[in-house]
C-alpha cells in the first residue's frame, strides 16, 4: 500500500504585520495577564530602557526582541522567552530514561535529551549482590556487562557537576535497563510533573514517562514479578532479553506508542487520565494503531478527549 | 548504514515481531505499507528540473521523516577540446549530499562515505546507457550537454534510498531540455556550393571562412548554437518514463521458510534488520520490466534461490510505487501546467 499527497500550500497572501510598531509593545499591565502569549522570533516584546533581556531575547535599536518562539516570562525587570521547542533543563530529582552513549571508566555518559550528555557514575547504581556495598576493581571491569552502548535506562537526576551536566543514579529497584517495549520521543515541556511517573493502563501496558521527552512504552510486568529487593538478580535487572510478548499485549503498545505520537505532534501535554481516555477512545471507535497515523483520525481523537477534559 | 544507536532489547523486540503471526511493526503498519508519502516538483526556480520528497511526514504538524530534494541542472560541454570530458550525446553526472544534521552520530568521514555510497548507486543505475535520454546532444562532435542531477538528503527518517530513486526520477521527469539551433558560418564565395544541412539552421555569410575548393570531406559546418526562444522552456528529456524506481526489501533475521521482508523501515527498523536488498526497477512502456541494479547491504546473507523469490515480490512492489509516483508526478504536471494558468488568467 502506497500513497502520495502534497505539501501544504503556502497562503497566497502572507499576513502583514500592523505597521504600528506601538500596538506590539507590552506595558507593564501586559506583562501580568500576558502569561499565555507565544511570541515569535523577531517580536518586540517592550523597550530595553524599562527592562532587562534575558534569556531568549535581545535588542535591538533600543527595544527588547524575542529570539525564539515562546511564552514571555518576567521576573522583576528581566524578561525572558522560554522557547517552546526546546531541549531538556533538567531538576535534581526528575526521573528520565536516557540511552547510554559511551563506557567510561567508571562512568557511562548517557543521553538524556539535554544540551550535555548525562553522567552515570558505577558508584551510582545497583551492583551485583543486593547489599550497598563498595565497587571492586572486579566491577569496574565488567562494566559493560551492566550497562553497554545503547542500552536504555530509567534513573533519576541526582545531582549536577560544575559545567552543568547532570548525574543520575538508579539506585532503587524501579530503575535501571528497559527491556519488553519501544521508545517514544516528545518534546519534553508535553511531559508534565506528575505524582508518578511509572503509569500502568488496563489494557497490559506499563508506561514511563521520562521528563525529558523520552517515553518507554512496554508490557506490564506485575509487582510481584518484579525483581525483588532481597534476592536482588543481577542477571535478571540487567538482562538484554525479553520476556514473551503476546500479539495482544504488542498491539496494545503500538497503539499506545501512536496515541503519544498524536498527543504530541497537537501539543497535547500528557497526563495519565488523558492517556487513558485517549485509548478508551481508539477501543471504541475500532481504530487500530495504524488508523491513528492518518490525519483524520488523529485530529479526532484530539478533540474529542481536548473536550472532555 | 545508518545505525542509530539502538539497544539489543529493542532489537529484539521489533525482530519478534516481525516474526510473528500476524506480523506487527512498532507503528501498527503492515509489512509491506508505505508511510505517506509526501511529492512537489518544480521547487527550484533556477534547475531545469527539480523535486521535493518525504516520506513519513507527521501529517498534523509536518515534522518528521525523511526528507530528499533533487535538481537537475543542465550545463553545455565542448566534447573534444583539450581533453574535455564532455561526450557525444551528452552525460549524466548525479552526486547525492547528505546534511550532517540528518546523521547527526556519524563522523565527518562516515558521512563522506556514506554520501559517496549513495553517489554511486545514483549514479551507476541513471547514468547507464540503457536510461540514456535521446536529446541531449546539441552539435554532433562539438556541443553537448552535461546533466548534473544533485541530490541533497535533508533529513533521513528511514528508507532513504527509496525516497532518493523517487525524487531522482520526479525531478528528471520535470527537467526540460531548452530548445537549440545550430549556427553555421557559410563561405559567400560559393553560393548554393553546399547544400543547407538542415533547413532550421541560421546562415551566416562569412568572407573570412574561406575553405579550399579540394576540400571535398564532409565536416559539419555548424560551429554554434543559439536558443531560439529564450522564454521557452524547452522539451522534456527523452524516454523520461523509463526512470526507475528503487525499493528496498527488508530481510529480518531468521526468516527461513517463507519469505518474510518488509517495506519502509523506520531507523529503528533498519537498525534490527542485517539485510537490504536494493531493487531498481524500470517499468518501460511496451515491454518486459528491467531490473537496473540491485545492491545487498548489511551483514545478513542470502541464498541464492532466495533472489529470484525477492525479485519477483521486489518487482510487485516496485509496480505499485511506479504507478502510484507516475499518478502523482501527472498530478503535479497538471497543478503547474492547466490550474497555473487558470489561476494567473482569473487574476
Amino acid at each position: 500500500m502506497i500513497s502520495f499527497a502534497s505539501f501544504p500550500v503556502q497562503p497566497e497572501h502572507t499576513r502583514h504585520f500592523p505597521d504600528d510598531e506601538d500596538a506590539m509593545d507590552l506595558d507593564d499591565g501586559d506583562f501580568e495577564a500576558g502569561g499565555s502569549k507565544i511570541t515569535w522570533p523577531g517580536e518586540t516584546i517592550t523597550s530595553s530602557h524599562a527592562y532587562m533581556r534575558g534569556h531568549g531575547t535581545y535588542v535591538e535599536d533600543e527595544q527588547v526582541v524575542a529570539s525564539v518562539a515562546g511564552t514571555v516570562e518576567r521576573v522583576n525587570k528581566l524578561v525572558t522567552v522560554r522557547a517552546i521547542r526546546t531541549k531538556y533543563n533538567p531538576e535534581v530529582g526528575d526521573l528520565v530514561v536516557g540511552r547510554i552513549t559511551e563506557v567510561q571508566p567508571r562512568r557511562w555518559k548517557v543521553d538524556a535529551n539535554s544540551r550535555q550528555d548525562a553522567v552515570l557514575m558505577l558508584s551510582s547504581v545497583n551492583l551485583p549482590g543486593g547489599v550497598q556495598r563498595r565497587k571492586l576493581e572486579s566491577d569496574e571491569l565488567q562494566m559493560r556487562n551492566f550497562f553497554e552502548e545503547g542500552d536504555l535506562l530509567v534513573a533519576e537526576v541526582q545531582a549536577f557537576f560544575s559545567d552543568g551536566a547532570m548525574s543520575l543514579h538508579t539506585r532503587s529497584l524501579k530503575y535501571g535497563k528497559l527491556r519488553n517495549g519501544q521508545l517514544v520521543t516528545i518534546p519534553p515541556l508535553l511531559v508534565r510533573r506528575l505524582k508518578s511517573h511509572f503509569l500502568t493502563l488496563p489494557c497490559g501496558v506499563d508506561l514511563i514517562l521520562g521528563l525529558n521527552g523520552y517515553i518507554w512504552v512496554s508490557k506490564h510486568v506485575k509487582e510481584s514479578e518484579q525483581e525483588g529487593e532481597e534476592g536482588f538478580d543481577a542477571e535478571a535487572v540487567y538482562s538484554n532479553r525479553n520476556d514473551f510478548i503476546d500479539d495482544s499485549t504488542r498491539t496494545a503498545i503500538s497503539r499506545v506508542a501512536n496515541i503519544i505520537q498524536v498527543l504530541a505532534s497537537h501539543f497535547v501535554p500528557l497526563t495519565d487520565t488523558l492517556l487513558l481516555e485517549a485509548y478508551e477512545w481508539t477501543v471504541e471507535n475500532d481504530t487500530d494503531a495504524r488508523g491513528l497515523l492518518s490525519e483524520d483520525v488523529g485530529d479526532a481523537l484530539v478533540a474529542t478527549i481536548t473536550a472532555r477534559a | 548504514m545508518a545505525s542509530i544507536s539502538t539497544s539489543k532489547a529493542e532489537i529484539s523486540y521489533i525482530q519478534s515481531g516481525l516474526l510473528s503471526n500476524p506480523p506487527l511493526r512498532a507503528d501498527g503498519r503492515g509489512l509491506h505499507d508505505f508511510r505517506i508519502i509526501s511529492l512537489e516538483t518544480g521547487v527550484a526556480p533556477l534547475a531545469n528540473g527539480s523535486a521535493h520528497l518525504n516520506i513519513g511526514k507527521n501529517p498534523h504538524d509536518g515534522g518528521g521523516g525523511t526528507e530528499v530534494l533533487a535538481a537537475a541542472k543542465l550545463e553545455v560541454e565542448n566534447v573534444d577540446l583539450g581533453g574535455g570530458e564532455g561526450v557525444d550525446g551528452g552525460r549524466i553526472v548525479c552526486t547525492v549530499s547528505c546534511s550532517p544534521s540528518a546523521y547527526p552520530h556519524l563522523s565527518a568521514p562516515a558521512l563522506d562515505d556514506l554520501q559517496h555510497d549513495m553517489s554511486t548507486l545514483l549514479h551507476q543505475t541513471l547514468a547507464h546507457p540503457s536510461l540514456h535520454p535521446p536529446n541531449l546532444g546539441i552539435l554532433a562532435g562539438k556541443k553537448s550537454w552535461l546533466l548534473n542531477l544533485d541530490c541533497v538528503v535533508l533529513a533521513d527518517a528511514g528508507n532513504a534510498h527509496d525516497a532518493l530513486f523517487m525524487a531522482a526520477r520526479a525531478a528528471l521527469w520535470d527537467c526540460k531540455v531548452p530548445r537549440t539551433r545550430a549556427v553555421e558560418y557559410k563561405a559567400a564565395a560559393a553560393p548554393g556550393a553546399q547544400a543547407v544541412e538542415s533547413g532550421e539552421m541560421d546562415v551566416d555569410h562569412d568572407a573570412e571562412a574561406q575553405q579550399s575548393g579540394f576540400d571535398t570531406r564532409s565536416i559539419a559546418r555548424a560551429v554554434d548554437f543559439e536558443l531560439p526562444d529564450y522564454w521557452d522552456e524547452g522539451e522534456v528529456l527523452g524516454g523520461r518514463e523509463r526512470w526507475p524506481v528503487c525499493v528496498t526489501l527488508n530481510v529480518p533475521p531468521g526468516s527461513k521458510g517463507p519469505l518474510v521482508h518488509y517495506l519502509d523501515a523506520i531507523p529503528q527498523e533498519e537498525a534490527a534488520t542485517p539485510l537490504r536488498l536494493l531493487l531498481v526497477f524500470s517499468f518501460p512502456p511496451a515491454s518486459s520490466p528491467n531490473l537496473q541494479a540491485i545492491r545487498v547491504l548489511g551483514s545478513g546473507e542470502l541464498e541464492s534461490d532466495q533472489i529470484r523469490d525477492f525479485v519477483a515480490n521486489g518487482e510487485k512492489h516496485a509496480r505499485k510505487i511506479w504507478d502510484a509516483l507516475n499518478g502523482k508526478l501527472k498530478e503535479e504536471d497538471h497543478r503547474r501546467g492547466q490550474k497555473a494558468r487558470d489561476r494567473f488568467a482569473r487574476r
